[in-house]
């Protein structure tokens, strides 16, 4: 019954099926990135208030959510490397953890740069900002104990221990608009009538932003995740044949 | 299609209001964030097929087995 999970934590299965499907991942997130940005750019109406940098929430809400997918994903990882000590959990968990730092890096500039014009300040200690910072913080923390832990395995154990104490930190982040009423609004509840401030020509192309988002960092986990594997496998025998099928790479 | 566009002009377009460094740093950040977590996994996974490459040679130049022919590390059953 359990052979479906273990298959699954199988590396060389995964860098098989990944393959498989990185071509179509990479249509369907250009595809769905060009339409986002050409609509958001030039298609969404100027708001009434913010004028033009409504186009900031297009990409920085969707690089600010994926940003909160990390810890979560990070921790179920840890979980399954403790219990089943599945040695690709603990690949992705590793993987995920730059990755994610990027995106909260990311969030927060962006999100500085859309509060200069509208709050008129870069940076305040509100909730949901300061929550954001923690999660920079956190994710740095586990990259640089991955790096201070000379064995694998106990590294392993420990970034999975501090990812999922790391995750109580996002529910925080996702109420604190709610919980703290301070500078940063709540999450706005779109309306599916035109009429609404918050009609189908705003959401629309925020979806589709927040897919393509979703897909960049599905591609670049596998990616990234796929090297780890070929480091880590390179003494077995399916690495080394697929390095000698490889056409010679110049100097 | 046209006339639903947010612009009436290339030169308004490109100053996006009272807004043009907000919008077109937040813009070039993004690419700029897309473009190199795309470029570094490969260009890393490039570099480590050729120094594997380097490695195979070598060894088998030097009429050795290749590195760590004997075992398989694939412990979780990676077997076909």
């Amino acid at each position: 019954m359990w052979q479906w999970f273990f298959r699954l934590g199988s590396p060389k299965w995964f860098y098989e099926l990944s393959g498989r499907w990185l071509p179509w991942l990479y249509v369907a997130m250009t595809v769905l990135l060009s339409i986002g940005v050409i609509w958001a750019l030039l298609f969404v109406p100027q708001d009434y208030q913010q004028g033009d940098t409504i186009r900031i929430m297009y990409v920085h809400v969707p690089v600010a959510s994926i940003s909160l997918a990390c810890f979560p994903l990070m921790a179920v990882a840890g979980v399954i490397t403790l219990v089943w000590k599945m040695k690709l959990a603990d690949m992705v968990a590793m993987c995920a953890a730059p990755i994610g730092a990027w995106f909260t890096a990311v969030a927060l500039a962006t999100g500085a740069i859309w509060g200069q014009p509208i709050w008129g300040t870069w940076w305040a200690w509100d909730a949901r900002l300061t929550s954001m910072l923690i999660q920079f913080f956190l994710l740095i923390g586990v990259i640089a104990l991955r790096s201070a832990i000379e064995s694998p395995d106990a590294a392993a154990r420990a970034c999975a221990l501090l990812s999922i104490v790391g995750a109580i930190n996002v529910p925080i982040i996702k109420y604190s608009v709610e919980w703290w009423n301070t500078l940063h609004q709540p999450a706005s509840n779109f309306a599916m009538d035109n009429e609404s401030p918050f009609g189908p020509e705003i959401w629309v192309p925020l979806v589709i932003m927040i897919c393509a988002v979703y897909l960049f960092f599905v591609i670049s986990l596998i990616l990234s995740t796929r090297n780890e594997i070929l480091v880590r496998e390179r003494r077995s025998q399916w690495v080394v044949d697929l390095i000698a099928a490889q056409k010679p790479q110049g100097a | 299609m046209f006339e639903s566009m947010a612009f009436d002009s290339v030169s308004e377009f490109l100053q996006m209001g009272k807004y043009t460094f907000h919008v077109w740093s937040v813009y070039a950040l993004f690419a700029v964030f897309l473009t190199v977590n795309l470029y570094l996994p490969l260009a890393r996974r490039r570099q480590f097929i050729r120094e594997q490459q380097r490695r195979a040679l070598r060894d088998s130049q030097a009429n050795q087995s290749p590195d760590g022919d004997d075992g398989r590390s694939d412990a979780n059953g990676g077997s076909e």
